[in-house]
């Protein structure tokens, strides 16, 4: 709001019924600011609680990581700060010969960037046509698609196993094998960009048309440079979810630990019994994983926010 | 007569003696799962083993950290990827044999593992008359690790209790798992017993749950989950405010680390005026069936001597694991742990553990977690017997037919 | 009901009717469904025929190549000087036959085919000590589901040879070019893109998606669990043996345990997605609200919940929970309670818990979506209902809520099937516990038909039950979706949209 144009909001009331201007008494003004201080005051009050709630377990997370699981205690304890605070848990994660921590990493990073590169290109061609171009069977693919959507997921686990396993892609193809198993149906999820797409103008690709452009050129030359959000968008997606894939990780790679991606290796730290006094090494690691992408998802919030209300209101 | 039989006896023992040392040896790979505390012992005993077998010196072995807990199941789900040698405690062994993921143990040394480790453990790898498992040790077992500082006498569960509470320290048992429960039943004198097939069935029980015992021991348990001072779990490292803990001898470096000065441990106390008993258990290697004979010798070969009574002692001396081979329980060393000598007192009032019911398990669970969840807490007698016949009908229909 | 009847009744009472009116229209709607259902069959039956006929009109009236086609595929291509088409149809029939007929049985469809309707007859025995591994059941049904698929393919493809054909014969004889198969590749970049941009994907759903689900449709009908495990053991059809004992209610069934899991299941996607919604709808008007400061802030502070990775913050915040977490532990030390609250062991205390936690993961979402719309909704709207002297919670009833309902109606369907399948936060914050004696089969109170699912494919290997129980949530699901789609118009037709 400019300075120069600023009217006073309440100050007076335009009465339809009888026609004129009336200037509201300036106590009632007055009670209404205060009414509006007071509320944004709770407001404030609650945003801060809120803040802290949602912060706080965070933190806690961060403290326990600093708790040497050497000197002081690995497993769970009753207080939140460590009575002593130390990078144990940071350099064993490191640095540590027993540790795959890295490998993992490394391992969870390579799925996250082949998986959101080619997933991307599957959900824009999918979306693409979807929105763009009509053909035979169109809609036949996308009740088949809608159809298929219904179906929980865990469900065909066993039989996803066994097709990996027969190309070589279980335990030490893992990697690949958990790739191929992320990017191969991704083009279902074309939801979204597809609502993205319908919302360009379809008189940009008709004259382009007109002037001779192939249909892949249109998409190449014209549409794409216009769907950067929903790229990054898509991209993002895809490279945080394999973060935090467990359980589709941990059935395809079982046995073979070099091959776990973080979500596996860690969570195993605090529900399996054999790893005793590992818990703050597993805050340490969910620390050292939630960092990197917490700040790539903040510093691309933009786009996120573009995308999910767009499929919102896309449905 | 005696010296011919012991001669013939000596000639057979040397005969296949010969056989062995003649086999064709093996050289192609071999996967090993154990639990992530015995990788490192069990890669210099795989060396070991090498050096005295020059017939597997070129076989390449691989090992791997997967839990007892999870090998079972990983073995069900794809017995092609699993080990070839596998560590599991033997409540997994009836789903195994049922699933065909476990081979039965090489006659000859079937013989030698019943004439060597302690009874328990023999009958534990049993299935009817078939032994389909190497046991490796006899700790599977629960006493109680205390305080000394808060605990000014271990002996019943209602003084630990009241100790614990005017301390502001927790007494930790696992109530809703089928393995620690059976402290109450089993002490109050019920029983849980199953009668197996040689093909891994399940085919008769033996259950005396629904009972004035059975309902003494439940409401004992009921009592301890009233007290403020009661936590459900067992997992030393995961208990943030320990008094006493329920629990096994491979937590006990971690309970000397939580306890410090005032690390102690005792069978577990009395409860209502009955002694608590519980399980026996066992852990066990098994060898996966397999497609190729020189393959399989070599599992045998290793699965025996993993399991012999030298690496029993090794193992017990890397990290504490008690053996079950008679000769090794009879060391000094392991005669002398502390743990160990408490697990041993307690076994006393304990019925080795036989083979149970996979969903035996979570039914377990469910009766402790109606425990804790308070959903008992107002039950008389008759309510209490009502549940406990329903919990025994269910494990009737657990029965194969 | 006249107009005027309806709208004398009070407000509940409006409801009610309205409700009822529904219900009663439903069986008229399923039926409707069913009719378009068979209508499409009966298009896709007269379809069928139609190709038929046709295929045999044109082996009729075709000359020499086109006949020899029938026999083999391309050949009518190649001959017309469509030498890339002809290659692609060759190339398939070639490899279809390899696959069918191949010389090493073990491998080849016919086999599988023929092994389908048994699963599989030879036991695994014992030759000596040495293990010989029988038939294996999961291969065979799972290689002869992927053979039925390739001989529909095949026969598709051979008929659209034939079609091809009678169509290159027509443009020939109405004096017309072919299209050279240069001409075909680079109508692929453009006439035909579509092709192009949907090969691939298409090709990984079926064989990533369809596939696997048409599989354990399949494993639903036989006795594939534990005891029947492959490649030890053989499993077989047992036909409706398993929807008998998941849904039927006699004491060794799950019929009673699923009702009570399905019936949570449903007011947890239920609170899960409202809840959610209106609250996150609140707190985006706070943060949106004229005079609050550092809106960033607050936005960037919620949406960390998105950002890190669940595995880490649920475990996490479940440990927090634990009896003797870090809650219950302050708590006790400042006195407020002197045993610790049962968050996770109370039935009730678990169930509102997870839904409690969820709110803290689901608001975020929720307020930025809000942000979004309520930033759309036009501002002479609320200053009118200013002037009016609406207060706030008015104008939040008459304007923001209809508004939002109407642009976010598709998003709350979404959601709620969503959120029955939501597996990540139950299965992270309480794993289905706590377990009772009047549920079975390892279910638990917090257990969502997914999470029950999981147990039964990870910790039991009861694929046969867990196969039903997908096919049951998909019911469950496709029946909701029906029924909503029905209610909103505005998802119904998606060219309105563009």
């Amino acid at each position: 709001m400019s300075k120069k144009h600023e009217v006073p909001e309440v100050d007076i009331v335009i009465d339809e019924e009888a026609g004129v201007i009336r200037e509201v008494k300036p106590e009632k003004t007055r009670s209404k600011k205060g009414h509006e201080r007071r509320v944004n005051t709770s407001i404030y009050v609650i945003l801060i609680l809120m803040s802290i709630i949602w912060l706080a377990p965070f933190f806690f997370l961060v403290f326990q990581s600093f708790r040497s699981y050497a000197t002081e205690s690995g497993g769970m304890v009753d207080y939140l700060l460590p009575k002593q605070w130390s990078l144990d848990n940071y350099k064993w994660l490191l640095e540590s010969q027993e540790s795959n921590f890295l490998r993992w990493y490394g391992n969870t990073l390579i799925i996250a960037i082949f998986s959101a590169a080619i997933q991307t290109i599957m959900v824009l061609s999918v979306s693409y046509a979807l929105s763009r171009l009509r053909f035979r069977g169109r809609k036949l693919i996308m009740n088949v698609v809608l159809v298929l959507g219904m179906f929980p997921g865990f469900l065909t686990m066993i039989t996803l196993y066994f097709l990996l396993k027969q190309l070589g892609l279980t335990q030490t193809g893992a990697i690949p094998g958990l790739i191929l198993i992320y990017v191969a149906s991704s083009g279902m999820g074309y939801y979204i960009s597809k609502g993205f797409f319908d919302t360009i103008p379809k008189s940009l690709d008709e004259s382009a048309r007109i002037d001779g452009a192939t249909r892949f050129q249109v998409f190449k030359k014209i549409i794409m440079p216009l769907a950067k959000p929903i790229v990054i968008y898509t991209i993002l997606m895809a490279f945080m979810a394999p973060w935090g894939d467990y359980v589709f990780a941990s059935y395809v790679a079982f046995g073979s630990e070099p091959n776990y991606n973080v979500a596996v290796g860690l969570y195993r730290w605090v529900n399996v019994a054999d790893y005793q006094g590992y818990f703050t090494r597993f805050c340490a690691g969910g620390v050292l994983v939630a960092v990197p992408i917490t700040a790539l998802f903040l510093a691309l919030q933009k786009y996120y926010v573009e995308g999910v209300t767009g499929g919102a209101v896309k449905g | 007569m005696k010296k011919l039989f012991s001669l013939m006896l000596a000639c057979i023992m040397l005969l296949s003696l010969c056989s062995f040392a003649m086999a064709d040896g093996y050289s192609g790979e071999l996967k090993i799962w154990v639990a992530e505390a015995v990788v490192d012992f069990t890669q210099q005993q795989v060396e070991a083993f090498k050096a005295l077998h020059p017939e597997y010196a070129d076989m390449t072995v691989v090992i791997q950290p997967v839990g007892e807990g999870d090998a079972a199941t990983n073995m069900i789900t794809d017995v092609e990827a699993g080990a070839d040698l596998f560590a599991f405690a033997q409540d997994q062994l009836s789903r195994l044999v049922a699933a065909g993921a476990v081979e039965e143990v090489e006659p000859s040394n079937a013989e030698v593992v019943k004439a060597e480790n302690d009874p328990g453990s023999v009958g534990a790898v049993m299935m009817g008359d078939t032994m389909y498992a190497y046991p490796m040790t006899s700790d599977n077992g629960y006493f109680l690790y205390y305080d000394k500082s808060v605990v000014t006498d271990p002996s019943t569960l209602e003084q630990i209790l009241a100790d614990c509470e005017a301390a502001g320290k927790s007494f930790y048992m696992e109530i809703n798992s089928g393995w620690y429960q059976t402290a109450f039943f089993f002490g109050a004198g019920c029983e849980l017993t199953f009668d197996s097939n040689d093909e891994g069935q399940l085919i008769g029980m033996n259950a005396s749950y629904a009972s004035e015992e059975g309902v003494k021991a439940l409401k004992a348990m009921i009592d301890l989950h009233k007290s403020p001072a009661f936590v459900n779990g067992s997992s030393i490292s995961n208990a943030t405010n320990i008094g006493a803990i329920v629990d096994g001898t491979w937590d006990a470096t971690a309970a000397k680390e939580v306890f410090g000065d005032n690390y102690a441990t005792a069978k577990l106390p009395t409860v209502a005026g009955f002694q608590m008993g519980g399980f026996g258990g066992f852990k066990m290697l098994g060898v996966k069936p397999q497609t190729d004979d020189d393959k399989l010798a070599a599992c045998d070969a290793l699965a025996a001597y993993l399991t012999s009574e030298e690496v029993q002692l090794a193992r017990y001396n890397a990290v504490g694991w008690g053996p079950s081979n008679l000769n090794a329980q009879k060391n000094e060393a392991v005669q002398a742990d502390e743990a160990l000598s408490a697990l041993a007192e307690q076994l006393a009032f304990c019925a080795p553990q036989g083979q149970y019911p996979n969903d035996y398990w979570s039914l377990a669970t469910a009766l402790g977690d109606d425990v804790i969840g308070g959903k008992l807490d107002d039950a008389d007698d008759a309510a209490l017997l009502e549940v406990l016949k329903g919990f025994e009908a269910t494990c009737e229909g657990y029965l194969s037919k | 009901m006249t107009d005027l009847e309806y709208l004398k009744l009070s407000k509940p009472a409006k409801m009610g009717y309205k409700t009822r009116k529904f219900f009663a229209a439903l069986p008229k709607k399923l039926v409707g469904v069913c009719k378009k259902l068979g209508q499409g069959i009966i298009h896709a039956g007269a379809g069928f025929i139609r190709g038929c006929k046709d295929t045999v009109q044109t082996f009729r009236t075709g000359d020499w190549k086109t006949k020899l086609s029938f026999l083999v595929m391309g050949f009518g291509s190649f001959a017309r000087g469509q030498w890339g088409r002809g290659l692609l149809f060759f190339l398939f029939q070639t490899v279809f036959n390899i696959f069918m007929f191949m010389p090493n049985a073990q491998f080849s469809g016919c086999y599988y085919l023929g092994k389908l309707s048994t699963l599989g007859t030879v036991e695994t025995y014992k030759e000596g000590r040495r293990t010989v591994y029988g038939d294996n059941s999961f291969f065979i049904l799972l290689y002869g589901v992927l053979t039925l698929f390739f001989i529909v393919a095949f026969i598709y493809t051979w008929y659209v040879n034939v079609k091809q054909n009678r169509l290159s014969e027509m443009i020939l004889k109405s004096g017309h070019k072919l299209k050279s198969t240069k001409e075909d590749v680079s109508a692929l970049m453009d006439s035909q893109f579509h092709k192009t941009l949907l090969a691939l994907p298409t090709l990984g759903v079926t064989i990533f998606t369809i596939l696997p689900i048409l599989f354990m449709i399949l494993v639903a009908f036989t006795n594939f669990d534990a005891t029947h495990q492959p490649p030890s053991k053989l499993f077989t059809w047992v036909g409706w043996d398993n929807f008998r004992q998941l849904l039927s209610t006699d004491t060794s069934s799950y019929g009673n345990t699923f009702s009570q899991v399905l019936l949570w299941t449903l007011i947890w996607a239920f609170f899960a997605t409202f809840l959610n919604y209106f609250l996150g709808m609140l707190v985006a008007i706070m943060i949106n609200k004229k005079g609050i400061k550092l809106k960033k802030m607050w936005r960037t502070i919620l949406v960390m919940t998105i950002a890190i990775p669940q595995f880490v913050s649920l475990l996490y915040v479940s440990k927090m929970f634990a009896a003797d977490g870090l809650i219950n532990s302050y708590l006790m030390k400042w006195g407020w309670i002197s045993s610790p609250l049962p968050f996770w062991t109370n039935p009730t205390w678990a169930r509102v818990t997870v839904i409690v936690i969820n709110v803290w993961i689901g608001i975020p979402y929720l307020m930025l979506i809000a942000t979004g719309i309520l930033m759309n909704i036009p501002a002479d709207l609320y200053e009118s209902a200013r002037i009016d002297g609406a207060n706030a919670f008015q104008m939040y009833k008459k304007i923001t809520l209809p508004y939002m309902l109407f642009v976010t109606g598709p998003y709350l369907l979404t959601s709620f099937t969503g959120n029955i399948n939501n597996f990540n936060v139950i299965f992270l914050l309480s794993q289905g516990k706590p377990l009772s004696l009047e549920l079975s089969g390892n279910a638990g109170y917090t257990d969502l038909l997914i999470t029950w699912l999981y147990k039964m494919t990870v910790n039991d290997t009861n694929y046969k039950l867990a196969a039903v129980m997908g096919i049951l949530v998909f019911v469950v699901t496709a029946v909701i979706n029906l029924i909503v789609y029905n209610m909103i118009p505005s998802v119904k037709n998606e060219e309105d949209f563009q």
